[in-house]
């Protein structure tokens, strides 16, 4: 039987905050309802070849998302703060396949057919492997040595402190790598087998709609890595012990689980995804820079947060459906491309507004009195 | 006796800082120091050449030297020899980095194409021009002997030479003639005085450079103070207080510029409604954010941040705000018929504008407004147990914080004649937020420091600028660690020396068998 | 003589796990009453739905004959409700007479213009409730650590000005949440004492939550045991003392016949 609110004194700001909320959503609801009349109905510009080419983009880029996003959970799932410079582990890796493929580049195995063969083309998919290995290495280092320098002393002090430390070491490591490696964008050169723009052409109504080679790998990849970390957090020794870490931090030390070393290893398993994450955006995007870790880092901290923070399925999850929003929305609403970076803003503020405990739910850290 | 654990604390910080020293030389860093050193020596360096090779040995030795120094914790003869150790190792390291590049690039290789800051001429520079190996020998040479020199200069107890001098000068300042002098009324308003006069005569004497500088530390100064109601003092951890400024800014230059509506209100007209509608814009944000706590309450902000610059830079609403390109020609003020026309009379306002919000907050912290506050960052919980209402107080600080914000914004734009999306970077938010924690969480003097800091600094170090940014990340992180309640921490009044004596209690009775509890 | 707090049916559940189970407790006006229980009872539990932390699933909390479940806990505050904590929670970048004026909130008036402004009203307002603090500060045993920020108390200290910033709300329900953890007999007793004659002191009503028996049986004039979320016994300090399902709640299960073994060798002794 619900029990029956008191009468308290209730305030102004409280009756205007319970109007404010379904006002808020059924606004947002009623917009996106008359703007996707329009495009659908009024304008009718857009045929399924179009929604499929952009479905299909948003689950690649989804994907990559939901590896950073992961990284998000499962640092905050151990150590309840949100690692703010995760993007650029992200970028980090992506820079480090980068240059492996550049070296790779470097290396002439001439055929008799193509007299100016690199290693690159010569073993397109050992040199994919090997930039995926060093991409996810470097990051995974990365991630480390982060916890060890910038978070390990902090763990006791106030939620402020560490999260200043982590903006801190975000600007530290964008500027280092501006520093090291020059403002100036970077192309990531693929092999020809995978080159970006070429791909599985599917027919659609008389129109083909390409779904690329790139983001096919990156798609699969992204997926695979997914289940081998479920794998890992659900049937490994090592998962167990992250599991109960995110419970309760001083009963696991007591029980024996070498706290510390949990740690770093949750760091370096999410560097590891989220270097994956790099460098598939580098064969898929092409460019990259000092600065690229910045949104794709937010995003994906909402992607988390859409899943619910904290819970690994909710992240991949959460990363794939914000993907597929992000590419589909400003077509479906009939709004300018430019504005599909507010679209992650505005999702999390309307997930915080109704939903904080995301879409598969959480356990919100409660404390205790 | 060399065990594991001894050998650790000489290897360990070698090797740290033989990466901290091979990283500065791939940013290019050595090069720009050793061009400081050479001026500080009369040597000015065209920028875009380099000074002497040789001052590449102060930079070798200013590492070994920081080596030697940390490396000797046992302040005895053992620990210089640990300390010269240390030296070698990492300066063996560094050195061989310097070799092995040496070697490389008279061979005909080039890295810039990875490590831009790796140009031969660079690298040629690391070695002193010298052939690898003389570079090689040179800088472990230096190495070993600044190591050497800095831990023995640790044997030396400094401590012993500043404790005397600096317990007569406290005694000094305790004496009871001093004290009284201190508190005296008319003393106080001879220095309110002397202050303020100050403060009418600089700005005409120090020229329009300075007197922008100054300036912009003084915006800085408001914004901190804004966020400190916030942050400093409520505890809520806004991100996105760049979206206030901004507000500030766009109001202030839309009322008053001829494109892209014309109006021409006025400067001072501008101001309030600037002010106002940042206010509104507080509580606005506030409303949706109530709940939310720490980490997710930053994020969220940053959201609403990035939504502003975003919408303010975005094509859609160009026709209203102007878009891309900001709004030109913003209008000065007009006092008396005068217009503003230079840096003084904008300075003269900055000063006003940062007394102002100095004194309100100075006045809201020693009040029940500023204890509910505090109450409310250090355990929310317990204070709305205790009987504070934690919506009312934080929509308080949005509101004030906000406010303070659309000052510092109108004044900014105004004195620019313009603004931009690219004004209110997240960038802004971050700088003013490390202004308050840095320079102590409700604490005004240290929000000063920070701004003159953050702001002030780099316009004397003009050319370390491109390593701004990456001393800055450093900074919060060091910072956290080490003083996390910042360079100047916030001290709370002595309220006691308050009550008359009259109210007072009445005096303990010396009574043994009393314990807790008498009336 | 009236209750002042009436606990009726109170149900509180975590998920699957029912903290309080139908708990119904009367707590008469001016009196000094415990709540014990092992731990995990559900003891703080109740509490933090006394003073609005947690809202009941179920039941009413009725305070001075009107309900209060569900509250605010700032609201609870202004009616007069004042509490302490298991772990001290004192504001520890605040001085101590600031800890206590922050307990006075719900009977300051003025705003944060009057703060700004210096009204005459804001400094009179000010100016007495720093008074009473000073007062309440003596009245603890703090004399002249007014100024001293509360972190660097010591922890006795601590537990001391906890009371007095509860005292500062004029409360008439007191909820002391054990108050002598930590403390050594000495302390512990003089602590007792101490809060006795608060009772007297500020016409209070006090309930405690104590593990410490000879605090509970020495003060106590009403004691409730909870076990498991359950209210098992309640009644005077003998009848508690008595009781074979305290006995075992503590105990164990099956050790009745343990203590009535004890007893009669000690009776044989005598």
């Amino acid at each position: 039987m619900q029990n029956e609110r008191s009468q308290g004194s209730k305030g102004f700001w409280k009756k205007v905050g319970g109007y404010i909320r379904p006002f808020i959503g059924i606004a947002v609801i009623a917009w996106a309802i008359w703007r996707m009349y329009i495009v659908f109905f009024v304008d009718a510009k857009f045929g399924p070849e179009t929604w499929l080419r952009l479905a299909f983009s948003g689950l690649v880029i989804g994907g990559m998302y939901s590896l950073v996003a992961i990284g998000y959970s499962l640092v905050y799932g151990i150590l309840g703060m949100i690692n703010f410079a995760h993007g650029e582990v992200m970028m980090v890796g992506s820079f480090a396949g980068y240059f492996l493929i550049q070296a790779l580049k470097q290396i002439p195995v001439p055929s008799a057919v193509m007299p100016e063969q690199t290693f690159l083309n010569a073993y397109p998919w050992l040199s994919v492997i090997l930039a995926f290995a060093v991409g996810m290495t470097t990051a995974a280092a990365t991630g480390y040595f982060l916890e060890k320098i910038a978070y390990r002393p902090l763990r006791n002090a106030p939620r402020l402190v560490p999260l200043i430390s982590a903006i801190g070491a975000s600007i530290f490591l964008q500027n280092a790598v501006q520093l090291l490696f020059s403002p100036q964008l970077r192309d990531y050169t693929n092999p020809d087998l995978l080159a970006r723009g070429t791909g599985f052409a599917l027919k659609v109504n008389d129109n083909s709609v390409m779904l690329t080679y790139t983001g096919v790998l990156a798609f699969l990849i992204s997926i695979s890595l997914m289940g081998l970390l479920y794998y890992v957090v659900q049937r490994t020794r090592l998962g167990r012990s992250m599991r109960a870490i995110s419970q309760d931090k001083k009963t696991s030390a007591l029980m024996g689980v070498n706290v510390d070393n949990v740690i770093s290893k949750t760091f370096i398993i999410s560097g590891l995804l989220a270097g994956a994450a790099g460098v598939m955006w580098g064969l898929q995007m092409g460019l990259i820079n000092y600065f690229m870790g910045f949104l794709p880092g937010i995003k994906a901290f909402t992607a988390a947060v859409l899943g619910g923070i904290g819970s690994i399925p909710g992240a991949m999850v959460g990363g794939l459906v914000l993907g597929v929003i992000e590419s589909i929305a400003p077509a479906a609403f009939g709004v300018d491309f430019q504005l599909k970076d507010v679209i992650a803003f505005l999702i999390l503020i309307l997930i915080f507004l109704y939903r904080p405990t995301g879409l598969l739910g959480t356990t919100i850290k409660e404390e205790k009195l | 006796m060399k065990n594991k654990s001894s050998g650790n604390k000489i290897v360990n910080p070698a090797i740290v800082a033989s990466i901290v020293s091979i990283f500065l030389i791939m940013i290019g860093f050595n090069v720009v120091f050793a061009a400081i050193v050479s001026k500080a020596f009369g040597q000015n360096v065209i920028s875009g050449s380099l000074s002497n090779p040789y001052f590449q040995i102060v930079f070798n030795a200013m590492m070994g030297f920081l080596v030697g120094w940390r490396v000797n914790q046992t302040r005895n003869f053992r620990g210089v020899l640990a300390s010269s150790a240390a030296g070698a190792i990492s300066g063996a390291i560094v050195a061989g980095f310097c070799l092995l590049l040496g070697i490389i690039y008279v061979n005909g290789g080039d890295f810039r194409s990875y490590l831009t800051a790796l140009s031969p001429i660079n690298v040629n520079f690391c070695l002193y021009g010298l052939p690898p190996i003389m570079g090689f020998l040179v800088t472990l040479v230096t190495f070993i002997i600044f190591a050497f020199l800095g831990g023995l200069l640790k044997l030396i107890p400094f401590g012993r030479f500043f404790s005397k001098p600096a317990g007569a000068v406290k005694s000094f300042f305790n004496k009871p003639s001093i004290q009284k002098t201190w508190h005296n009324k008319v003393f106080r308003i001879f220095l309110l005085i002397l202050g303020l006069s100050a403060l009418i005569i600089l700005p005409r004497l120090w020229g329009s450079y300075w007197n922008y500088v100054i300036g912009t530390v003084g915006i800085y100064v408001l914004m901190g103070l804004g966020l400190n109601l916030i942050v400093g003092l409520s505890g809520q951890l806004v991100l996105g207080f760049a979206a206030f400024i901004a507000v500030g800014a766009y109001t202030a230059a839309l009322l008053n510029a001829p494109e892209p509506h014309n109006l021409m209100l006025g400067s001072w007209i501008a101001f309030i409604v600037g002010i106002g509608l940042a206010a509104f814009a507080g509580a606005l944000i506030g409303l949706p954010i109530m709940k939310l706590r720490g980490d997710y309450l930053a994020i969220v902000t940053l959201g609403f941040g990035e939504i502003m610059r975003i919408s303010l830079k975005s094509d859609l609403l160009t026709s209203f705000t102007g878009g891309p390109r900001g709004i030109q020609d913003i209008k000065g003020p007009v006092i008396f018929g005068a217009a503003f026309n230079s840096d003084i009379d904008f300075m003269y306002l900055i000063i006003m504008a940062v007394a102002i919000a100095i004194f309100v907050t100075i006045r809201l912290q020693d009040s029940r407004v500023g204890r509910a506050w505090i109450s409310m960052r250090e355990d929310e919980t317990v204070a709305s147990a205790s009987g504070v209402n934690p919506m009312k107080y934080k929509m308080l600080a949005l509101v004030l914080g906000a406010a303070f914000a659309g000052l510092a914004g109108t004044i900014f734009a105004t004195r620019n004649q313009f603004t931009g999306p690219e004004d209110h970077t997240l960038m802004v938010s971050i700088n003013a937020l490390a202004i308050v924690i840095v320079g102590g969480m409700g604490s005004i003097p240290g929000i000063i420091l920070g701004a003159f800091a953050l702001k002030g600094l780099p316009e004397l170090l003009r050319e370390f600028e491109s390593y701004r940014m990456l001393a800055f990340g450093a900074l919060l992180v060091a910072m956290m660690i080490w003083r996390p309640q910042g360079f100047w921490p916030a001290k709370r009044p002595a309220l006691s020396k308050r009550v008359k004596p009259e109210d007072s209690p009445p005096p303990l009775p010396l009574d043994p068998n009393k314990e807790v509890g008498h009336d | 003589m009236t209750d002042v707090l009436q606990i009726q049916n109170v149900t509180k559940q975590f998920g699957g796990l029912t903290a309080v189970d139908n708990v119904s407790i009367d707590i008469p006006e001016k009196s000094i009453s415990s709540i014990i229980g092992p731990n995990g009872a559900g003891k703080t539990t109740l509490f933090n739905c006394i003073s609005g932390y947690y809202s009941p699933e179920d039941g009413k909390i009725l305070f001075q004959g009107q309900p209060i479940q569900g509250l605010a806990t700032y609201e609870v505050a202004a009616l007069g409700i004042a509490r302490t904590y298991q772990n001290i929670r004192l504001f520890k970048q605040l001085t101590a007479l600031e800890n206590i004026l922050v307990g006075a909130q719900p009977h300051l008036t003025t705003g944060w213009l009057s703060a700004v402004l210096h009204t005459r009203k804001f400094k009179s307002e000010e100016y007495d409730a720093l008074v009473e603090a000073t007062h309440l500060l003596d009245h603890v045993g703090l004399k002249g650590c007014g100024d001293t920020v509360a972190v660097n108390l010591p922890y006795g200290a601590q537990r001391r000005l906890e009371i007095a910033r509860a005292l500062a709300n004029r409360p008439s329900l007191l909820l002391l949440d054990e108050p002598t953890a930590g403390m050594n007999p000495q302390e512990t007793e003089s602590m007792a004492k101490f809060i006795a004659t608060l009772r007297d002191d500020f016409n209070l009503t006090i309930v405690l939550i104590e593990h410490d028996m000879s605090v509970v049986m020495g003060i106590s004039e009403q004691i409730s045991v909870l076990d498991h979320g359950v209210k098992i016994a309640e009644g005077l300090p003998e009848e508690i003392r008595a009781n074979p399902r305290v006995i075992e709640a503590y105990l164990g299960a099956g050790t009745q016949h343990l203590v009535d073994k004890f007893k009669r060798k000690k009776n044989n002794a005598a």
